[in-house]
């Protein structure tokens, strides 16, 4: 942790864009990582960064957007390289992109890049300065796709926030994801409405500068 | 799977206590993608399960999708923390009290997950067509 905190203070001052901090947003499918990507990217530079689908898999390679600043309500600010990562899942079935309405060779070569970004995603596990980890909320977040991502960062020691994404939604259950990760810092967000994205900049920039 | 069921083989830990990391997951992966479910008396880290996931994913094809697995893990209490540590730091070994089940993920269906209890259904290969 300290090395890492190092680091960080490093990056901090070094004035390089080459060091700036990375973080990694991380998921399982379909949580809102994109969604997130861009509300913050069109926030700060008026530009989308990663593509949204309902179909899963959409983002089937790292997305990234350099030189992201955030702010803080007392002028604080921080210089960001945001990286919207793969969704992480334990398998990939073509069936599953034709029951979207994809045709089978579509579907297969969907499924075959949806394979190689999970294994890109889990590989930036080790280059990553700290990560947003979003859930859907309307979802049971305790699953060994979860535990497993935030276990590693864990284990990384890399600071991670923890996100409760599509607060909009009616049946959305925020306290669950608190159940699940008690042991982190839970932020309630809607990435699709932007809401608390700016309690999200704070929350960036308290906990690591 | 076998004619008509699921072959669910249980490994006890006394069988895999002598194996690397990597041996028992070629052995995992060989099992699961002949369709077998193999129940593990041992917890897997974070990092030996995604490089499950990871190795998995580097063998999906039309006609293996890749895994489901569940774990059930000695829990995140100090006591835990302090067991885990002590495994790492003086026996230089993992602490993995615990069971890891992992199968093809078009067998393995419905998995409802607790902190202390799992479960899933098995399917049977004409159903899933």
């Amino acid at each position: 942790m300290i090395s890492r905190l190092k680091k960080l203070i490093s990056n901090l001052f070094s004035g390089s864009g080459k060091d700036d901090i990375g973080i990694g947003i991380y998921g399982p499918p379909n949580a809102g990582k994109s969604t997130l990507a861009n509300q913050i990217s069109q926030d700060l530079t008026g530009e989308d960064m990663s593509d949204v689908s309902e179909v899963p898999h959409e983002t089937r390679a790292v997305e990234k957007k350099e030189k992201v600043t955030i702010e803080s309500e007392d002028g604080r600010t921080l210089d960001l390289n945001l990286l919207d990562m793969p969704g992480i899942s334990t398998n990939v079935d073509f069936k599953d992109f034709t029951e979207h309405g994809l045709e089978e060779e579509q579907a297969k070569g969907r499924a075959k890049e949806a394979t190689k970004g999970i294994v890109e995603a889990i590989k930036y596990l080790d280059d990553v300065d700290a990560c947003l980890v979003i859930f859907d909320s309307t979802e049971d977040p305790y699953t060994q796709v979860n535990v497993t991502i935030i276990g590693n960062l864990e284990a990384k020691d890399i600071p991670i926030l923890v996100l409760a994404n599509k607060t909009d939604l009616d049946d959305a259950d925020p306290e669950r994801v608190r159940d699940a990760f008690p042991q982190h810092p839970v932020l309630e967000i809607s990435a699709k409405e932007g809401e608390n994205i700016d309690k999200l900049y704070e929350e960036i920039i308290e906990r690591l500068t | 799977m076998g004619e008509d069921g699921v072959t669910i083989e249980f490994l006890s830990k006394e069988k895999l206590t002598d194996q690397q990391f990597d041996e028992k997951l070629d052995i995992v992966l060989e099992k699961v993608q002949e369709n077998a479910v193999l129940v593990l008396e041992e917890a897997w880290t974070p990092e030996e399960k995604s490089e499950l996931i990871q190795s998995s994913m580097e063998q999906v094809d039309e006609d293996f999708p890749g895994v489901e697995f569940l774990g059930l893990d000695a829990g995140n209490t100090r006591l835990d923390k302090a067991k885990r540590l002590v495994y790492q730091k003086f026996l230089n070994e993992e602490y993995r009290r615990g069971l890891t089940i992992v199968g093809n993920s078009r067998v393995m269906e419905k998995i409802k997950e607790e902190k202390d209890t799992v479960s899933f259904l098995a399917k049977l290969e004409d159903e899933s067509n």
